[in-house]
């Protein structure tokens, strides 16, 4: 199984400069699909999904490697070396923004820049840290997914149906957007919301953009500033889009702060 | 004449009513997602007044949990298919209890496609959310369970095998010594039961394989010939029992690309059926051939016909027929026989005539 299509790796763009964008915890890298076309003319653009997102080969989905981020950066520079890429400006959404980090701290000869969108490097509430989650909540989580398959499977499959109005995504939802394995989600939820990188964040070496959405209560502008405070060549960008996913309710912001950072 | 009905000034059904009072809560949401109107009913529903709704986010709507899956998932979904339809949340109550709900919604765009309003109705689902809550403890139960079988008949499988093949060493040992002739007669059964024994392992491990996942594993070899190794089988059953008969036809003139030891197994379990079943005072046939495209095999013995609802069941493990016989295994060599069949990419079937019963395996030469 070839690196490229465990994790469904599509390239595009006619540029040199590889801009590689990767997903949060939910979805695939359709997430990325009002954002990632605006960069084609001038970068090299690298899309791809999480193991067991998505079209990932969810048989290559090994619950051991992948019950820490690392597993999941150890991933991205797979691929990045598979295609032989360097001076990679990589854009991570919520989980991805750390995957990033942590990718480009084990290979920083890659990296040239990381842009982090709603980035956390700690989802529960520490003394003198706020995650913005208590370990009860996120037990609740947590709990709520193991025992109750239907938020995952049963709820979602009536959602992921074809659309008559737009029919050019019937296909993609239909196929893979948002659906996921129910175990693998769960695991993933798991490593995600019980994650502790913040001892990670002063070796990061690259350049980092972080964006700041309004009202996202799952990584709140505290937690936004906490890392701008602990990646050491980093700046912080407040965006007017509210919610965790400015790539999809506000992409022109998003799109901006890429260009004037990059 | 009157007509009922005549008299009464005409009913015209009231929109404003129908929409605060509607069976159902309504929610209307402002690009930025918060709600700017919601209906009497949903205020009734959580206990919280319209003007405390008002101003308010659909997730703060939610519990914790509830709301991280909305954001991660829902509301992404919204945005990139302009609706979601039968969505499963949990509304929290001004009491602080949780009021399970189906939520529909879809986002009205304007003419230039700029978000307008995101507007969602919810249903009332406290049963039927319990009720499908009780199928999936109901499936997990019973998935754990299904592994804890597989474990067990695993281990026990595999725990078997030493002190049988202990009880085999033991059995060669007083064969090299000289026995009476009582003593051999009583050797050679157990010979014939430590067989079985071992046979009846080998299909409960198989079946443990096939059960969890993994299938039945083959080794191909299509250079060595497949004939001796069904002489070698008939032989052998032959052997185990001298009062019976095995007429044998087989015309191989092609290479048969299959598991030799799984085919001879194939063979062996069919063979043991039709000998089981079959007329005892009736010969057991095999009929082998390569017809060009494929490899058939037919195992047939004279005797009742197999009644059609039986025949269905036939292939499902720990089936066992209506005959009842301390000659009965578990009832697991078809299912493991069609299983090796299935392996092959090949098929195992079961004819029942007049007064024969043949079972015919097919599988693709290339």
């Amino acid at each position: 199984m070839s690196v490229l299509s465990r994790n469904n790796v599509k390239l595009g763009g006619a540029g040199q400069q590889p801009m590689m964008f990767a997903h949060g915890f939910g979805c695939d890298q359709n997430m990325w699909r009002f954002v990632a076309p605006a960069f084609e003319a001038d970068y090299r653009v690298v899309l791809f999904d999480h193991v067991g997102a998505g079209r990932s080969d969810l048989s290559a989905y090994d619950p051991q490697k992948y019950a820490s981020l690392q597993g999941y950066a150890d991933d991205v520079v797979e691929i990045c070396l598979e295609l032989g890429l360097s001076k990679v400006i990589f854009v991570g959404h919520s989980v991805s923004a750390m995957i990033g980090a942590l990718a480009s701290i084990k290979a920083p000869e890659l990296f040239e820049s990381l842009v982090m969108v709603g980035p956390s490097p700690r989802y529960i509430d520490d003394t003198g840290y706020t995650g913005g989650f208590t370990a009860d909540q996120i037990d609740e989580l947590l709990h709520s997914l193991a025992d109750n398959h239907m938020g995952w499977s049963a709820a979602m499959a009536p959602a992921i149906m074809g659309n008559a109005d737009r029919p050019e995504l019937a296909d993609e939802l239909t196929d893979s957007f948002c659906r996921t394995d129910p175990d693998i989600a769960k695991a993933f939820a798991r490593v995600t919301f019980t994650s502790d990188n913040r001892a990670d964040l002063h070796r990061v070496t690259a350049r980092a953009l972080i964006l700041q959405c309004s009202n996202d209560i799952i990584a709140s502008e505290q937690v936004g500033e906490y890392v701008q405070a602990h990646v050491p060549d980093s700046k912080l960008v407040y965006l007017e889009a509210s919610g965790h996913c400015p790539n999809l309710s506000a992409p022109d912001e998003v799109i901006a702060a890429i260009r004037d950072f990059a | 004449m009157i007509h009922p009905g005549e008299g009464r000034a005409e009913q015209v059904e009231d929109l404003n009513d129908l929409y605060e009072n509607a069976p159902c809560g309504y929610l209307s949401l402002n690009p930025q997602g918060l709600i700017v109107k919601s209906n009497a009913t949903l205020s009734s529903w959580l206990g919280f007044p319209t003007d405390q709704l008002v101003g308010k986010r659909l997730r703060d709507l939610l519990n914790v949990a509830g709301s991280i899956f909305y954001e991660t998932h829902f509301a992404p979904l919204l945005r990139m298919q302009g609706f979601f339809n039968e969505v499963a949340l949990d509304l929290v109550t001004a009491d602080g209890g949780l009021l399970p709900v189906l939520a529909n919604a879809v986002e009205k765009r304007d003419a230039v496609g700029a978000l307008v309003f995101t507007r969602v109705t919810l249903f009332q689902a406290t049963k039927r959310r319990r009720y499908e809550r009780e199928l999936v403890d109901a499936q997990e139960a019973e998935r754990k369970l299904g592994k804890l079988r597989d474990q067990f008949i695993a281990v026990l499988g595999h725990d078997l095998r030493n002190p049988v093949a202990a009880l085999n060493a033991g059995v060669q040992m007083l064969l090299k010594e000289p026995q009476s002739e009582r003593s051999l007669h009583v050797i050679g059964l157990m010979q014939g039961s430590l067989a079985r024994v071992s046979e009846l392992i080998d299909n409960v491990m198989d079946l443990a394989r096939s059960q969890s996942g993994g299938g039945i594993r083959l080794s191909r070899d299509a250079s060595a010939p497949l004939g001796p190794v069904l002489h070698q089988v008939i032989e052998e059953l032959e052997a185990a029992h001298p009062q019976r008969s095995i007429e044998a036809e087989i015309n191989l003139t092609e290479p048969v690309d299959c598991d030799r030891r799984r085919i001879a197994q194939l063979v062996s379990n069919l063979l043991s059926n039709a000998i089981t079943h079959g007329a005892s005072d009736r010969p057991v046939r095999l009929h082998a051939e390569t017809t060009g495209k494929e490899l058939v095999l037919a195992i047939a013995n004279h005797g009742e016909p197999i009644p059609e609802e039986v025949r269905s069941h036939l292939f499902q493990p720990f089936f066992r027929g209506s005959t009842s016989s301390s000659q009965q295994g578990l009832g697991l060599g078809l299912h493991i026989a069609s299983e090796i069949a299935r392996a092959h990419a090949g098929s195992l079937g079961v004819q029942s005539l007049e007064d024969e019963v043949r079972f015919t395996f097919r599988m693709p030469l290339a």
